[in-house]
């Protein structure tokens, strides 16, 4: 690293530790500095030592710049990794300075540095945390200091609150009062907000009873008691951040940050709500409001009556503002339904029993005050009223109880007069000589209004769904017989419909109405009644179907798309148009995607293929009526595909992984017959536009010089649209030209092109030996050569050095010029060489023992290497390199023994022998075993283990457990030594799986016996495996299911057992933690039954 | 003298049903704690301590990092003797399915127990329970 020589930066520390020079010069200077540390040009060692001076003069002024430069400096320098030695030197300088009052600033901001340092990148210590409280809260007088340094005192206290609470989880009493001594008497708002703050996450570091906050809670509320409620003198912008608002919300998080503040805030507030000042009695109501919801029933209900009265003050005072009546209106809903819970009857009572509310409302009842005379009879009415609502509309049982109370009592009040009121109106029309009670009747009618309040949420969705039931059933009578007309009919459908599409919030009505439709289409089927389904067609199924055509984004595709399934399903007709509009909708976004420049058409049209092959296809695939959908499909795609543009758009757009899925879903269903003419089509259209020379290629391989290494984007999409058509083929089709195709996709093979080795992969599981397709032997020939010409790619540079006698003619030169260093394109090379292996081993064919070979010589390549010194420097660094291609290749052998969605499986009509993975497992078993036994580099056998334990565990477990007395110890020791590297979690897994499959059976229980010893270590280290929990708790399963076995040997492991599962008993998660329990308990009590039966054996003891 | 039962007729409360468990998160929390000691039989009857209300959820509080797990039990009756065995199965059953480095404090609530307020009961039997 290039330093910069000291005669370059020490002039920046001499500016900024010289007073007289202008401020921005400082700053220059800092930024100046802490850019060099941060580039590394500058190490902050080099700077410490040349600064010696300035930090430990006498001179108070030189000195206080000195320190100050480095804090700021270390402020600016928070994303630079920093070790732990340079850490604590300087957590040390710093805690030391604190002490010295007249350097304090450049202390407290090189602490607060520290401080805010992220994990990551070497942050402070938890211990010299708790050293930096100690000191602060001794040295630092807070109070006696300037705001901005008491500003940036606080800012260090809510810092280590926040973020290192278990610093000062230990704090004593002491220390609490110090802090409190800070805060007190604080006047700045900034400083202020940021105290407030503190107090706060103070209060929740104790919740405990016996913890400070308790203990505490009334010297620090006497502190905070001084500031509410929250008066504010600095007006409106003088560039202060906090408003009066913040600080009032601060204050208020204070007040309610522990339940002990309770005794002494409820009265507090309380108090303040009959204060003058309008102010205070908003914050007071605000305040209450919060702390009733925080301090819980159990603490508020001494408080209720209390409450209630000042409550009642407020809202029935005349002089009170709008404002503040429904301040305090919510603060008393809040008040009943918190109180609501630990005594049903409190708060009911004290209001229902209230003598002001039962007078007021006797007499705003009375007869006698029938017409409300003055505004102020009105308020208080209207006051009433809301407070008897409030109480109403919180449950149904206080709806009962004031309905009970009152209701009758009003109605009888407001029914006389309205019957005598009706009386007089039949007989003097109208003028009316004794009015109603109007009092009564407002009263009533807000009762009646809350109690439907209380109702509704209990009937409205009993009511819709009958109401939705009856429309079904009117509309799926037969027509002969049906109650509805014609249009009446059509208008149930049309409401449906538009609920279906405008509607789809509200999922219920959405879901019920969805499926009212279905039933009443199937109606329609059943019935045979053509006019119907004209009618349902036009209304419901073209209206719906057509939103999955439609851009419109309003509606989520998903529920579209269920719409449209669902009315599909009511009959073939109606899902044949589905699938019609999907495949619009598909082609649509391919080719207009341009247009609208969407970059989330490739997520759409991958729900559209999802819907389309995973739920429309497979519907009309049993109701017998996919005839030539899927073949238009598959063609209409192919049309696309012929102009260059859209193929380069969609590999561009992402679009072609979801087209080629969809595409081989397409050809996979349908005949034979069509797939010949799918296939036609494509290959005419490659052969029309590739400018490959076509007819070279017939009769042999391209040599490496005639192959084109780069390929352009079109073409390569062309190709693999082509593949994705190949792999879907039943064995019986035709592909044209066979040879030029298979010519064609090694040449994209060769390049590192996967879809064209899945492509290879299912013509050649498919028609080798086929004596249709292939002439004497033509296929194996070809295959032979693509091998070989593989095995040379892999070859080529990464084993240059082991000699090959094989390799021999001249091609060999140019193919390592070709494909040097191209390490990416050697790893697809060898998946595809797994895939074909994997389509000749599900076959059945010889030719896999060549691939298993060749992959396995590779795995062991490391060793060989090893052993020869190496001469010659790889392009993109040596061993790491290789080892990704052993993991590569250990993960070709998961790609031959797994299955696959992708291809070569039953629904792309892959030809399958029966017991192939066994045969598999079977052959390579020894080869395998004896490779490791030989092996002794450690990463060439991490090599072995990882490729063997992909064929382990993908292996027929009873296949695994025949040999089980051969492979246990390997597997054991696949399982300790892959234990190491997170990136093996997943074979792990599959490994622990089998081995417990094995202690399961009879066989493999003899055979774990006889080695328990080392395989009980093992599991009991898998016990604390950290990358997976499935492992850890399978591990566990695992070992209770030891204990079953004879107590003789078992017993000598119980020490180790019982250790691994105490320790699991603190585990993460809760899974691991209840079988660990199982565990221990499980081989405490079968291990203590053995003891006590060893003690009555012997009879002395 | 033949001793009779301290309490002859308890007052058995239903179980309520409640799923798996309510909780997402993993870590250790009051329900746990309450699962692992909520079937522990009675000494007198062959009812849970859930079921006559000797503990409740609310009744147990643990605190994951500090280590430690505090119960609360309410004996059936105010002059109940078999406290300290009860108290004793709480300690056993807890031990056995939490870690070592776990405090665990089992306390009967305040006054629920006759002789508490004299002092000598409870001093034995904390010095019985509390300490480990």
């Amino acid at each position: 690293m290039a330093r910069v020589p000291p005669v370059e930066w020490v002039p920046h520390v001499e500016a900024y530790v010289d007073v007289a020079r202008p401020a921005a010069q400082h700053s220059a200077s800092v930024d100046a500095l802490a850019a060099l540390v941060n580039k590394d040009k500058l190490t902050l060692f080099d700077l410490v030592s040349k600064m010696d001076m300035y930090l430990t003069t006498t001179d108070h002024i030189v000195r206080s710049r000195g320190i100050l430069l480095l804090g700021e400096i270390l402020s600016r320098i928070s994303f630079k990794c920093l070790d732990v030695n340079t850490i604590t030197t300087l957590s040390d300088f710093f805690i030391s300075r604190l002490s010295d009052w007249q350097a304090i600033r450049g202390a407290l901001v090189g602490c607060l540095a520290l401080l805010h340092r992220k994990q990551g990148v070497g942050c402070i210590v938890i211990a010299d945390v708790k050293r930096l409280v100690e000191s602060f809260l001794q040295n630092v007088p807070v109070q006696s200091l300037a705001a901005a340094d008491r500003k940036l005192c606080f800012e260090i206290l809510s810092c280590i609150l926040d973020r290192y609470p278990e610093a000062v989880k230990q704090m004593d009493g002491e220390q609490l009062y110090g802090i409190c001594e800070a805060i007190d008497e604080e006047k700045d708002p900034e400083c202020l907000m940021l105290s407030f703050h503190v107090v706060e996450v103070v209060m929740k570091l104790f919740p405990d009873p016996s913890g400070l906050a308790a203990q505490f809670a009334g010297d620090v509320f006497e502190i905070l008691s001084k500031y509410f409620p929250v008066y504010f003198t600095h007006g409106v912008g003088n560039g202060l951040d906090a408003t009066r608002e913040d600080l009032s919300r601060a204050l208020m998080h204070a007040f309610c940050s522990t339940q002990y503040f309770e005794p002494f805030v409820i009265p507090l507030l309380l108090d303040k709500l009959a204060s003058s000042l309008p102010l205070a009695k908003i914050d007071s109501l605000k305040y209450l409001d919060n702390c009733i919801r925080f301090y819980g029933a159990d603490r508020m209900v001494r408080h209720a009556s209390a409450v209630w009265y000042k409550l009642k003050e407020v809202i029935f005072n005349l002089s009170s503002d709008q404002l503040l009546i429904s301040e305090a209106l919510n603060c008393l809903k809040t008040a009943i339904m918190y109180t609501d819970s630990s005594d049903k009857d409190l708060f009911i009572n004290l209001i229902l029993l209230d003598e002001d509310i039962v007078n007021k409302i006797r007499s705003v009842s009375s007869v006698e005050k029938s017409i409300l005379s003055s505004l102020e009879d009105l308020a208080q009415l209207h006051a009433l009223g809301s407070v008897i609502s409030i109480l109403a509309e919180s449950s149904t049982y206080f709806c009962t109880r004031v309905l009970q109370e009152h209701f009758a009592h009003l109605v009888d009040i407001v029914g006389t007069k309205a019957d005598y009121e009706s009386r007089q109106l039949n007989n003097c029309n109208g003028s009316s000589s004794a009015p109603v009670n109007y009092g009564a009747l407002y009263l009533s009618v807000q009762l009646l209004s809350s109690c439907r309040e209380v109702a509704l949420p209990m009937l409205r969705q009993e009511y819709v769904s009958c109401a939705v039931k009856g429309l079904l059933t009117l509309a799926t009578f037969p027509e002969q017989c049906s109650p509805l007309p014609a249009n009446a009919y059509e208008d149930i459908l049309l409401m449906f419909t538009s609920i279906i599409i405008s509607k789809f919030e509200n999922v219920d009505l959405w879901r019920l109405s969805l499926k009212a439709l279905t039933s009443i289409g199937s109606s329609i089927a059943e019935f045979h009644d053509s006019e119907r389904e004209v009618v349902y067609y036009r209304t419901v199924v073209d209206k719906i179907v057509s939103l999955v055509e439609s851009y419109d984004t309003s509606m989520p595709l998903s529920l579209r798309l269920e719409a449209s399934y669902e009315v599909g399903t009511a009959g073939l007709n109606y899902m044949l148009r589905v699938a019609k509009s999907l495949e619009v909708a598909v082609v649509t976004n391919i080719s207009e995607s341009e247009a609208n420049g969407r970059m989330e058409c490739a997520e759409h049209v991958a729900h559209l293929f999802e819907c389309y092959s995973s739920r429309v296809l497979p519907w009309l695939l049993t109701s017998g009526g996919v005839n030539e959908l899927a073949l238009s499909f598959a063609l209409r795609l192919l049309d696309e595909t012929k102009d260059l543009t859209v193929l380069d758009r969609m590999s561009s757009q992402g679009l072609l992984d979801s087209l080629m899925t969809g595409m081989k879903l397409l050809v996979g269903v349908c005949t034979e017959e069509q797939q010949s003419l799918i296939v036609q089509k494509a290959y005419s259209i490659i052969s029309s536009m590739f400018s490959l020379p076509l007819k070279l290629m017939t009769d042999r391989l391209l040599a490496v010089d005639e192959l084109v290494p780069s390929h352009s984007v079109p073409e390569t999409a062309l190709i693999s649209m082509f593949s994705s058509i190949i792999v879907g083929l039943r064995p019986q089709t035709p592909v044209p030209d066979m040879m030029v195709t298979i010519n064609l996709l090694s040449v994209f093979l060769l390049n590192g092109k996967m879809p064209a080795a899945y492509a290879l992969a299912s013509i050649f599981n498919k028609y080798l030996h086929n004596p249709e397709f292939s002439h004497e032997n033509q296929l194996d020939k070809i295959l032979d050569d693509i091998l070989e010409r593989c095995f040379l790619t892999v070859l080529a540079n990464s084993c240059s050095k082991i000699s090959h006698s094989s390799a021999g003619t001249s091609d060999d030169v140019n193919f390592s010029d070709v494909f040097s260093g191209n390490k990416l394109s050697k790893i697809n090379i060898l998946s595809s060489l797994a895939w074909i292996g994997k389509g000749l081993l599900m076959r059945g064919d010889e030719k896999v023992k060549d691939i298993s070979m060749f992959l396995l010589k590779i795995l062991c390549s490391d060793e060989i290497l090893a052993s020869i010194p190496s001469h010659q420097e790889e392009p993109y660094g040596g061993h790491s390199s290789d080892t990704s291609l052993t993991i590569c290749v250990a993960s070709a052998f998961h790609v031959m023994m797994s299955d696959s969605e992708m291809c070569l499986n039953k629904k792309f009509h892959a030809r399958i022998k029966p017991l192939y993975k066994q045969r598999f497992f079977s052959i390579l078993m020894p080869i395998f075993l004896s490779k490791i036994k030989e092996t002794t580099a450690v990463t060439t056998k991490l090599a072995l283990y990882r490729a063997f334990g992909h064929i382990i565990s993908n292996a027929p477990v009873p296949a695994v457990i025949t040999e089980a007395h051969q492979i246990l110890l390997v597997m054991v020791d696949s399982l300790a030594k892959l234990s190491f590297d997170i990136e093996d979690k997943d074979l792990v897994y599959s490994l622990l799986l089998v081995f417990s499959g094995m202690l399961m059976d009879e066989k493999g229980k003899e055979c774990i016996l006889d080695n328990i010893q080392i395989t009980i270590s093992v599991l009991t280290e898998l016990v604390s495996y950290p990358h997976m929990m499935v492992v850890r708790e399978t591990a566990l399963q695992c070992l209770v299911a030891f204990s079953t076995l004879p107590h003789s040997k078992i017993y000598p492991m119980r020490r180790k057992v019982v250790q691994a599962a105490i320790k699991a008993l603190d585990d993460k998660k809760r899974a691991v933690r209840q079988v660990a329990v199982r565990c221990r308990q499980t081989w405490i009590s079968s291990c203590l039954r053995w003891d006590l039966w060893i003690i009555c054996q012997v009879p002395d003891v | 003298m033949t001793v009779g039962m301290i309490n002859a007729n308890p007052v058995v409360h239903e179980r309520p049903e409640r799923a798996a468990h309510p909780h997402a998160a993993d870590a250790l929390d009051p329900l746990d704690v309450f699962d692992t000691v909520r079937d522990i039989k009675d000494p007198e009857h062959p009812y849970s301590l859930e079921q006559l209300s000797v503990l409740s959820q609310e009744s147990v509080s643990v605190d994951e990092k500090l280590g430690r797990i505090q119960i609360t039990f309410t004996p059936t009756v105010q002059h109940c003797s078999l406290a300290t065995v009860i108290g004793l199965c709480l300690r056993l059953k807890l031990m056995q399915n939490y870690p070592p480095h776990f405090k665990v404090d089992i306390k009967v609530a305040p006054g629920s127990l006759a002789n508490e307020e004299s002092g000598v009961y409870t001093d034995k039997f904390l010095r019985l329970i509390s300490k480990k």
